[in-house]
Formats: C-alpha cells, structure tokens, sequence
C-alpha cells in the first residue's frame, strides 16, 4: 500500500486518489503545432527522481493538488506551486 | 372521500421485518436492544452547501472542514452543520424540517453576497447511525482511518472510503446522562446505501450488531 498526504486530508490510502499525470504546461491551442500538441498529450519524461504531478482526491476532498514525488521510493514533498493545484 | 393514498417516500435502505411511517417516510419499525446497533436516518433533512471556504458562509455556519456545530439559535437552530469538504457543508434536520431549513440556509447564502449555492438532497441519499462502543472497531474493519479520540474526536468529520464507497463519516456520541455513547453518522448517495447498509451489518456480525433504533434513538 502506498499513502499519499492530501494537502486537505492528510495522509491516505492512495486507492483514494486518481492519478492525474505530471504536472506540466499546456501549449497555447490556437498557435501550437499539431507535434507539439502531439507531445503534450501523449509523451511524458517518466524520469527516475523527482516529478511533480496532479492528483484528484476523489474519495476524500475531491479536489485537485500538485505534490513532487520521487518514482525511486514514494517519497513525497508538497509542491504548492505545481501546475494544477487548486487547494 | 379520495381513495388516492398520500405519498411515501422510502428510504434508500430496506431491511426484513416490520415497517413504520416517520413524517411520510417509510422505514424499518425493528427495535434494537444490543450494545451496537444501525439505525436508518433516511428521513432526515439533508442540505449541501458550497461556497468559499473562507468566507461569511462559513461564519454563517458556524464550522469549517473537518469539524460540526449544533447551533442553538438562528435559522439553523436543532440542526447539526458538519463541515464535509474545504468549502463543502452537510446540514442535517429533523424529518420535515426541510422548508424552513432550506429557506434559513438559503437566506444564509443570499446575504453573505458570495458565490455559494444550497441543495436539497434529502431523497438523493442515505444517512446512517451507526451507535456502540465497538463502532470503531467495526469501522475499521472497512475503513483505513484512524479512529482514535486524537485523530477522530467527537464533533469531527471526514470523508473516505468505507467499503469502498465513498463517505462522510461524523462522529456525533450519543449522551445519556452523564454516559456517552460512541456514534457515528454515515452519509452516502443513496445508491450506495443499501450496500453500505449490508457491508456495516456483515462487519459487525462478530460485535453483535443489531438494525434499529433503540428507545433512547432520537431519529
């Protein structure tokens, strides 16, 4: 099991929570590339360290939030400035 | 003379036996006697509301995220506000309470002059009691949360998953007299309720629990 600390909740089971994706910039729709929309929707970087991601508490305060989270180990940081919070 | 009967409601949880009607509310008639017992709260009053989480609502209400207030006078007078969401309450009343509550809510929202809204959702879900010192362990059964005086006292709420559904848990101990009862509100969407209903009973089958209300039940 995997806890993941909502910025409102606290720590939680993590099968409360939807994985958003990596927190990350969208292109401007009316004068980006089709590549580079391309490579917003569908590539993402996958690194093996630190990454800052969206995820939705849908079971819990149904609100979306950014926290950094190292996919070595789970560890987790709060990440107020992520892309996507809204708490 | 009509021979067109009044209008029932049903609550979203059925359960073998006798049946009584609760203000137009069909609902089971058992008696519970054991130390744990469910008891359907269907027929309660139940308002949403949303707005800022930091706003004059809020005030109005009386309680923020994560905790309750019974307040004594005012438009909400005998409800119970329960803070079930960063700018998210639950109001509970007393069955047929639902005009004036919504109308006292609903003046709340009017003139705090913010982007808030108040719905009645009394039909569209299921509420349930859950009373007795071995409620937590049957909670925990199904629950992940720690239920403990220091994580959960009484007067505070949360939302989690509890069978898998998603619920807003408030403990809210029964008094009588100087004793106080473990209790816990369990408020679903009605779809859900009857299989939390079932979920509850199957948990607290080892504890002895028992569906109804006992005589000291307030509904």
């Amino acid at each position: 099991m995997m806890l993941l600390t909502c910025p409102n909740c606290g720590a939680r089971n993590v099968s409360e929570f939807r994985y958003v994706g990596e927190a990350k910039s969208r292109p401007d729709p009316e004068t980006a590339t089709p590549e580079q929309w391309r490579r917003y929707l569908y590539f993402h970087r996958n690194p093996a360290g630190w990454i800052s991601e969206t995820w939705y508490h849908g079971s819990g305060c149904r609100r979306y939030f950014g926290i950094e989270r190292n996919t070595v180990d789970n560890a987790q940081r709060s990440a107020a400035g992520t892309a996507g919070a809204t708490s | 003379m009509s021979d067109i009967a009044a209008p029932i409601a049903r609550t979203a949880l059925s359960f073998p036996g006798p049946l009584r009607t609760v203000d137009g509310w069909e609902t089971t008639a058992r008696h519970a006697t054991g130390g744990l017992r469910l008891t359907d709260l269907g027929p309660l009053v139940k308002l949403t509301v949303r707005g800022p989480a930091d706003g004059s609502v809020r005030t109005a209400l009386g309680t923020s995220f994560g905790r309750t207030a019974r307040p004594r006078g005012g438009p909400l007078a005998g409800a119970l506000v329960v803070g079930s969401g960063p700018g998210e309450w639950l109001v509970l009343g007393a069955p047929g309470t639902g005009g004036e509550l919504l109308a006292g809510v609903g003046a709340i929202v009017a003139d705090s002059g913010e982007f808030a809204s108040v719905v009645d959702v009394t039909h569209g879900r299921a509420l349930v009691r859950l009373t007795g010192e071995a409620a937590p362990l049957l909670l925990s059964k199904v629950c992940a949360i720690d239920l403990t005086d220091r994580v959960v006292p009484n007067g505070s709420a949360f939302r989690s998953s509890v069978a898998r559904v998603v619920t807003d848990v408030v403990r809210d101990d029964r008094a009588d007299g100087a004793a106080r009862t473990r209790s816990y509100l369990l408020h679903c969407e009605r779809s859900s309720g009857q299989y939390l209903a079932d979920s509850l009973v199957d948990a607290g089958i080892e504890y002895g629990i028992e569906v109804g209300a006992a005589a000291a039940d307030p509904i």
